[in-house]
């Protein structure tokens, strides 16, 4: 069971943004990191802390069984991601220099898990409102629903 | 000198520029339910602070997330504050399949914010902080706490639960915020709650099983600065969120009908002068018999009679199906297809067994409405009880009389069917004992004569009227009910169903004993 080629899109295009915005913000931070942390401030807001770490931590079970690289990381009780590390952070540096993926592989495929399951339990319409809270200016809309189990 | 008196003169000039000038204006805003704004009273109250209660599943937080969605704008957002209990992923999982969600309004019209780890990890003065600093941040129009009940679960707090809901309440009017507080509570504990107190408005939900069905009602028991309608008021969950079905049917604010003199006719010229010309505009007319004797048959020229006098008309059956009810009128020479098709005819089909009476009635009235109807035929009394959830079937009678009275009221003229059981030794004129709903009763029944079964008919009443008090024979034919001859002389005990040959049978037919050939015996 793989992400949908949809939903890893609209991953590409979270860590993307992110990717160019964040040069200039956090330069020190990878776009995963600020995806992730993203999402848990938005989601955190109207399903908890409780709800989101939740979410996440299914998520990142789902997204080991694609991506090894990503087994050394978890998520703390608060929903913050942990054990990203600086080689996941060096690769989305040496990518970004190379006009590839702004973001690992690991990276994206836990993006992807984490926005499909948004798109499981929420649908499109619902997901892409509460994404434009953090990403107002990023381009959402071209993502086509996806409310089975296939994410 | 009579004493006070510029002093009341004095008195009623204050009233007068209270009543005119200083009295402030409380904005009704939609409740986005359908049938709950005329039961409020026009709408809920701007700014007022109000509680929905009732048990799990009743419908409260559907029935808030209606109300939000209607109100909220991007200028005055609605604040959605949850607590512990439902997960808000999941809540918005399946609130999203109403027709009423509009996810467009997300986020910035509706704000959902999970208040449970405050909760959890805080007290209650810890909760009041977030949501006041969120409500000076957004300015919302609109603030929903769901469910607030969770809040008296948590252990004992610096701040009592009561405390709590009162500087809630304070604060959110002040801000100038509609408020729903959402709670579970069990019946017994609506007596005594200080925590009701503070509310202007208390919205309690209820459900019950009866039999196989679930009775759902709506009561507000409490709602300050307007005239709500007292009492039970039936409600239905369905794709469109919560629908309430108001005791009186949304007609009370409308203006009576005086009867008027005008006759209506039944398209079978004999039967109207039966009846002094016709049924009286706005009358509520009962046709029974037993099964066979043409009750519907007539039903159906009534209508069809009122169509081709330019009168829409709706049929409320429950036995048959439209395609069915249309194709035996064909049979009769009768076109019912095609004043459908122009709007002027609504057949309706109300079958469902669960449905509540209030509902059923709303039904008919949202015709009657649509189509300005001027005769409306119930096919039958049975069928509609029937039709019905058995826990409604003890209101029949009292939500019938509500909905008669409502119709005719306003000049729509009522026939109804009923079918009687047919005795050879009784003349019932309905097994519903609801004789005193109607203005006017048409008995049909069967008589043995001559070896033949054979119908006859009976005007039995005419509030107001002086009708004919012939005994009359009819027959169904492809023209529809028939009457034949003049009266029947020449038998006795004819409505007991097994007539006597008289010893007049080989006499003169004696004069129809009709309007304007005396009075009533």
């Amino acid at each position: 069971m793989t992400t949908h080629p949809k939903t890893r899109d609209l991953a590409h295009r979270l860590l993307a943004y992110e990717a160019v915005v964040g040069k200039t913000s956090e330069p020190s931070e990878s776009a995963t990191f600020r995806v992730y942390e993203k999402l848990r401030q938005g989601l955190g807001e109207f399903a908890g802390v409780a709800g989101f770490q939740s979410l996440a931590s299914r998520a990142l079970v789902l997204a080991k069984t694609e991506a090894p690289s990503l087994s050394a990381v978890r998520v703390a009780a608060d929903g913050s991601l942990h054990g990203l590390g600086e080689f996941e952070h060096q690769m989305d540096i040496d990518r970004d220099r190379a006009g590839e993926s702004p973001a690992g592989q690991g990276g994206v495929i836990l993006i992807a898990r984490l926005l499909g399951l948004l798109l499981i339990f929420l649908g499109e319409s619902l997901t892409l409102s509460l994404l434009r809270i953090k990403w107002p200016e990023a381009a959402l809309n071209d993502c086509n629903s996806e409310n089975g189990r296939s994410a | 000198m009579a004493r006070g008196g510029p002093q009341r003169l004095q008195l009623r000039e204050r009233e007068k520029r209270m009543s005119t000038q200083e009295k402030v204006k409380i904005n009704k805003l939609p409740t986005g339910v359908p049938g709950l704004d005329e039961i409020v009273g026009g709408g809920l109250p701007e700014f007022s602070f109000n509680i929905i209660a009732g048990a799990p599943g009743s419908g409260k937080t559907t029935l808030a997330h209606q109300f939000v969605f209607a109100n909220a704008s991007a200028e005055r957002p609605a604040l959605y504050f949850t607590v512990l209990g439902e997960s808000a992923i999941k809540m918005l999982r399946y609130q999203q399949q109403y027709t009423f969600f509009d996810p467009a309004k997300l986020p910035d019209s509706i704000r959902f914010i999970n208040l449970s780890q405050v909760v959890l990890e805080k007290d209650l003065g810890a909760v009041l902080e977030e949501i006041t600093r969120e409500v000076e941040k957004a300015n919302p129009a609109v603030v929903v706490v769901d469910s607030f009940r969770t809040l008296v679960r948590k252990p004992q707090s610096d701040m009592d639960l009561q405390s709590f809901i009162q500087r809630l309440a304070l604060f959110l009017a002040s801000w100038q915020a509609t408020t729903f507080l959402i709670g579970e509570y069990a019946e017994e504990e609506l007596r005594d709650n200080p925590i009701f107190t503070v509310a202007d408005g208390l919205f309690w939900l209820r459900q019950t099983a009866e039999r196989n069905s679930i009775v759902r009602k709506l009561q507000i028991i409490k709602l300050r600065g307007q005239d709500s309608v007292p009492g039970l008021h039936t409600f239905r969950i369905t794709d469109a969120g919560v629908q309430a079905f108001s005791r009186t049917f949304g007609l009370t604010a409308r203006k009576r009908n005086p009867p008027g003199d005008r006759r209506l006719s039944f398209g079978v010229p004999e039967l109207d002068e039966m009846l002094d010309g016709g049924v009286r505009e706005g009358d509520s007319v009962l046709v029974a018999g037993s099964s066979g004797t043409g009750k519907s048959v007539l039903a159906t020229q009534f209508i069809a009679e009122g169509i081709n006098q330019g009168e829409p008309g709706i049929v409320a059956v429950f036995e048959e199906r439209p395609e069915a009810y249309a194709e035996r009128a064909t049979s009769l020479g009768l076109d019912l297809e095609t004043p459908q098709k122009d709007g002027k005819l609504t057949i309706l089909y109300l079958r469902p067994l669960d449905l509540s009476v209030d509902e059923t009635m709303q039904s008919i009235l949202d015709a009657v409405e649509k189509i300005g109807a001027k005769r409306l035929v119930i096919d039958s009394l049975a069928g509609f009880e029937m039709a019905l959830s058995p826990g409604f079937r003890a209101d029949f009678r009292e939500s019938l009389y509500r909905m008669i009275f409502a119709l005719t009221g306003i000049g729509v003229t009522i026939l109804s069917t009923v079918e009687v059981d047919e005795s050879f030794t009784e003349f019932p004129f309905s097994t519903y004992s609801i004789s005193f709903l109607t203005d006017d009763i048409i008995r049909l029944r069967y008589v043995s004569i001559d070896g033949q079964l054979r119908k006859i008919m009976v005007v039995i009443k005419m509030r107001g009227g002086n009708h004919a008090k012939d005994i009359r024979e009819y027959e169904i034919t492809s023209k529809g009910v028939v009457i034949l001859g003049k009266r029947l002389t020449e038998y006795q005990g004819l409505i007991s169903g097994v007539p006597v040959h008289s010893d007049r049978s080989d006499s003169k037919e004696e004069p129809s004993q009709g309007p304007g050939t005396g009075k009533k015996r």
